[in-house]
């Protein structure tokens, strides 16, 4: 009987080491997801949501890694796990769709050999049998097979996505992280591809992590939401309960940030200020300086995410994280 | 002074391609394009990639010669320039705000060195004094104050928003009468847009200029702009003021955009968006109605002529046989 | 920005070393006449000694009583001196030794000196060559780069031809001809065998920069196309203008010493290729005679390895991957 947690991130921490010091962009970050759920994380640039994809996905290289916490995914904690152990678990469990499917396409492979490539790498098949697996991925996301021998250049930026979401769901992962997936696309075409992703769930029943910074577009295809702000959770829950009531002061200006299509239009607040660095972050709450609730306290001490209702987090002394 | 300041009569653009497999091939960039924007007037041109709006922006810029048509600039037909001084006077009354706000800036200038060069340019400082109070006055009009601090330094050393900040001012310092605002906050992070975006409608009230704001937001065009002209494979599809072609879209490809934006307070998708195809290449576009191919209610007719834009009443004009 | 150039060269430990090198070489051509022991043309020591020096007694010449209290006597001093001089001739061809570092060639000129003497020519040469194809490929590439058209088609055509032609070979054929006064032949035959390679890689980076939004920004501003090209173009271009720079002169440097060596160059003039050339003239290669013509082959190596490591640290600087964001 499969546990109905499939991943659980506890107190991660991970970043990247520059010449001006470690940039802590995941900073003891802990959520769960279940099987078959849908998991937003919404931040801006530099809120280290990228490097938090990376590091579940233990794909962190060079100067960047994990520095603590636990990433315990279907029981097992592959934090530590050597390269050979996580190659068992990426691709056929997890795997992950980048932002440019431009820059993560080979351009001078053709698209059957790159498909055909990932299966050969963890399954022991013919290429018959990969390459059946291949056309057969490729009708799901309504790519006619007769483009197996097409080149990335050949085709639009639509269908390389969906040909990038083929080729990580060809060997049916438990879990589909996407990072930012749609941001380059137009918007008609951002529509058919989360329509789609949302078919394949149904299909497929896997679970998908999707970040992005256009918390608009999360609210209607989330079951859940997780707001991000320099290195750390601020605020996570329902995403529609989340919407219609936000608790952290970051949530409520970010809702603030999106003119609406329907509805009486009004001069929007926004954000004064902009997203701190990471080296030597201050002390307190990270929102401190862009906050109009602040008090003295929150640059001193730092607010705990803390539970404020059913299945809702909260990180600010709004919602009473400063005991 | 008339109330109209830009006008667009019927003007196409085409560009050769060159190279031997290209002989006798041109890009329809623009074809046939109507529009008129008065003084004081925000027009929001929408479009997505390969709408050619980018293009519209750049011919009325003078970047490029038009290929056919007439563009009118305060009543007056505007030519290829015959010397430098018809050239800066153009350029005087019509300025244009980048889309990327880190390629915009020379990383090599100080933003003192960027921001002198409108007033040393165009003469438009008697004195170094003068020159001096000129400069403190753009960057504190758009919020970089204290200026001194924000002239020392180098492009690199500001955030996006900044920089957006300094392309604004300079676009501001000539005091022009149109700005042609490509996607301006299409490169920032969302808690920053809103915060640009009040600031151009503050601009705008204060110095009375007009806008013809480009984006593939609708969302934002709405928020920005009072009349807006949806782009589609290089033509105008739909124009109108901003409210009634949102709320009371009619053309298939305006109600598309519509059907595919975010939009998280409707809840629940009502209708699902079925858009098959995508957008066509500009060197052979579609025969007829260039929308013909995705439209689900093209007719034979579609596909033979192209429509002439239908008055609807209320300065609300539509290209399409439907209505 | 300067600043920032020159600590990301010197932080770079390759460029360093490269710098160090280099620094050095300068030094040692700039100060080689106080460095060099003795004249690199010079096949003898010739001293002269003062042997001798005798004082004669002091002689009366004339007296004269004009008073009878007073005595008065002119005398007058005979002195001699005699000088030795003696002339050493330095040994031909002979093994290093006290007097002589490396030994002296077939003309008996100590190579020690001639090699610190020949620091300087090829340095300058090789400097100065880099210099002035430089400046031409820069203007060239800046003026077809950004102007295109009919002047870019001609410059482009220029431009291909000469990369088709090989270098070396129009070098040789060149020099033969042209007759050699001093060193400005050579450069300007490396010159116009080099001008063409830095022009079209600087050209391509022109193009690059030219569609970039902040040159339109500063058309659409109404700057006059001089001031684009050189006020907001070339500051963009320094670094990779100076990796030309760096590259040219290693090849400028390469080339000189192969056309001494070969005798196509002023074979009067002491640089590094003609203590090659004269090494091999006179067999030392057969004799063993590995300090005639090891010492200067190294240099040449050593200053191409200079210069290859400071354009190690110069990619550092053209590579946005490390500007601060």
């Amino acid at each position: 009987m499969a546990e109905k947690t499939l991943l659980h991130i506890d107190h991660l921490k991970a970043g990247y080491a520059t010449k001006a010091g470690f940039v802590r962009a995941v900073d003891d970050v802990s959520f769960s997801l279940r099987r078959g759920e849908f998991l937003g994380i919404a931040g801006e640039s530099g809120c280290g949501k990228s490097t938090l994809a990376y590091a579940i996905m233990r794909l962190l290289r060079d100067n960047a890694a994990i520095e603590s916490g636990r990433i315990v995914f279907d029981g097992t904690d592959i934090a530590g796990l050597d390269e050979r152990a996580m190659n068992g678990y990426r691709w056929t469990k997890m795997a992950m769709v980048f932002q440019s499917a431009m820059n993560a396409l080979n351009p001078v492979l053709s698209i059957e050999e790159q498909l055909v490539d990932a299966v050969l790498a963890h399954r022991d098949v013919s290429k018959k049998e990969a390459r059946g697996t291949a056309a057969e991925m490729l009708e799901l996301v309504d790519i006619n097979a007769d483009r197996l021998s097409s080149f990335p250049h050949q085709l639009s930026g639509g269908m390389r996505q969906r040909i990038m979401i083929a080729m990580a769901l060809l060997l049916r992962p438990d879990l589909l992280i996407m990072d930012e997936p749609t941001t380059a696309l137009d918007v008609v075409v951002q529509r058919s591809i989360l329509q789609k992703i949302q078919e394949l769930r149904t299909k497929l029943g896997f679970s998908v992590i999707f970040i992005t910074h256009d918390l608009s577009l999360l609210v209607e295809i989330s079951d859940s939401l997780a707001i991000m702000y320099a290195g750390k959770i601020c605020e996570y829950g329902p995403s529609r309960e989340l919407y219609a009531a936000p608790e952290h002061p970051y949530t409520k200006g970010l809702m603030s940030s999106f003119p609406t299509l329907t509805g009486p239009i009004t001069r929007m607040g926004g954000i004064e200020g902009q997203a701190p660095g990471l080296i030597n972050p201050p002390p307190g709450c990270r929102f401190t300086p862009r906050c109009s609730s602040a008090i003295p306290l929150c640059s001193k001490r730092e607010p705990a995410l803390v539970p404020t209702s059913a299945g809702r987090l909260c990180a600010c002394r709004l919602c009473g994280g400063m005991l | 002074m008339t109330t109209t300041i830009l006008e667009l009569r019927n003007v196409s653009k085409h560009f050769r391609l060159t190279g031997i497999r290209n002989i006798g091939k041109t890009v329809h960039a623009m074809d046939d394009i109507n529009l008129t924007l008065r003084r004081g007037e925000s027009l929001a041109l929408v479009g997505e990639s390969g709408s050619g709006k980018t293009t519209t922006a750049s011919v009325i810029a003078g970047m490029y010669e038009k290929t056919s048509g007439d563009i009118l600039l305060d009543g007056q037909p505007v030519r290829a320039f015959r010397n430098r001084a018809e050239s800066l006077a153009y350029k005087k009354r019509v300025q244009m705000i980048f889309q990327d706000p880190f390629a915009s800036l020379n990383p090599t200038h100080t933003i003192r060195a960027i921001m002198e060069r409108p007033f040393l340019i165009h003469g438009l400082a008697a004195s170094k004094t003068s020159l001096e109070s000129k400069l403190s006055e753009s960057l504190e009009q758009v919020g970089l104050s204290p200026a001194a601090e924000y002239l020392r330094r180098f492009p690199h050393e500001l955030s996006g928003g900044q920089r957006q900040r300094v392309n604004i001012a300079r676009t501001f310092a000539v005091d022009p009468e149109v700005i042609l605002a490509d996607e301006p906050t299409s490169m920032l992070d969302v808690s920053i847009r809103i915060g640009i975006m009040n600031m151009m409608l503050d601009l705008k009230e204060k110095k009375n200029v007009s806008y013809l704001y480009i984006t593939h937001d609708l969302a934002g065009a709405r928020y920005m702009s009072t009349r807006i002209a949806v782009m589609y494979a290089g033509m105008i599809m739909e124009i109108g003021p901003t409210e009634e072609v949102i709320a009371n879209a009619l053309h298939p490809y305006v109600k598309l955009l519509k059907a595919s934006a975010p939009a998280p307070q409707e809840g629940e998708r009502k209708d699902e968006v079925r858009a098959k195809g995508e957008i066509p290449s500009l060197v052979s576009p579609p025969s007829g109605c260039r929308f013909h191919t995705r439209c689900p209610y093209a007719k034979d007719v579609c596909s033979r002529e192209v429509p002439a834009m239908r008055d609807v009443g209320n300065g609300h004009l539509v290209r399409c046989v439907l209505v | 920005m300067i600043k920032d150039f020159l600590r990301t060269l010197v932080q770079n430990r390759k460029s360093l070393t490269g710098l160090i090198l280099l620094g050095t070489l300068i030094f040692v051509a700039l100060a080689a006449p106080l460095l060099a022991p003795y004249p690199p043309k010079s096949d003898r020591i010739e001293r002269t000694v003062l042997v001798e020096e005798t004082m004669g007694d002091p002689e009366v010449i004339s007296e004269e009583y004009p008073d009878k209290d007073v005595e008065k006597s002119v005398y007058s001093v005979t002195a001699t001196k005699t000088w030795e001089k003696t002339v050493t001739y330095f040994p031909l061809r002979s093994r290093p030794a006290k007097e002589h570092l490396l030994g002296t060639n077939h003309a008996g000129n100590d190579l020690f000196s001639q090699l610190i003497m020949g620091t300087r020519i090829s340095v300058f040469v090789g400097l100065a060559t880099g210099l002035f194809v430089t400046l031409v490929s820069l203007t060239l590439a800046l003026l077809a780069g950004y102007l295109g058209g009919v002047l870019d088609d001609i410059i482009n055509f220029f431009t291909n031809v000469f990369l088709v032609i090989p270098g070396l070979p129009l070098m040789i054929v060149i020099g033969t001809y042209i007759p050699m006064h001093g060193v400005l032949p050579i450069i300007l035959i490396l010159a116009f065998t080099s001008w063409p390679y830095p022009t079209r890689v600087l050209r391509s980076q022109v193009l690059t920069l030219k569609n970039r939004d902040f040159i339109r920004a500063s058309t659409m501003m109404g700057e006059r196309t001089f001031f684009v090209i050189f006020r907001e173009i070339l500051p963009n271009m320094i670094s990779i203008v100076m990796s030309e720079f760096f590259t040219v002169s290693l090849s400028a440097i390469l080339a000189e010493a192969t056309l001494e060596f070969i005798g196509v160059g002023n074979i009067t003039v002491v640089s590094w290729g003609t203590i090659l050339y004269w090494a091999q003239a006179n067999g030392a290669i057969l004799m063993g005679a590995w300090w005639w013509f090891l010492p200067p082959g190294l240099l040449i190596a050593l200053t191409g390895t200079a210069f290859v490591l400071v354009n190690f640290g110069i990619d550092e600087i053209s590579n946005p991957r490390l500007r601060k964001r």
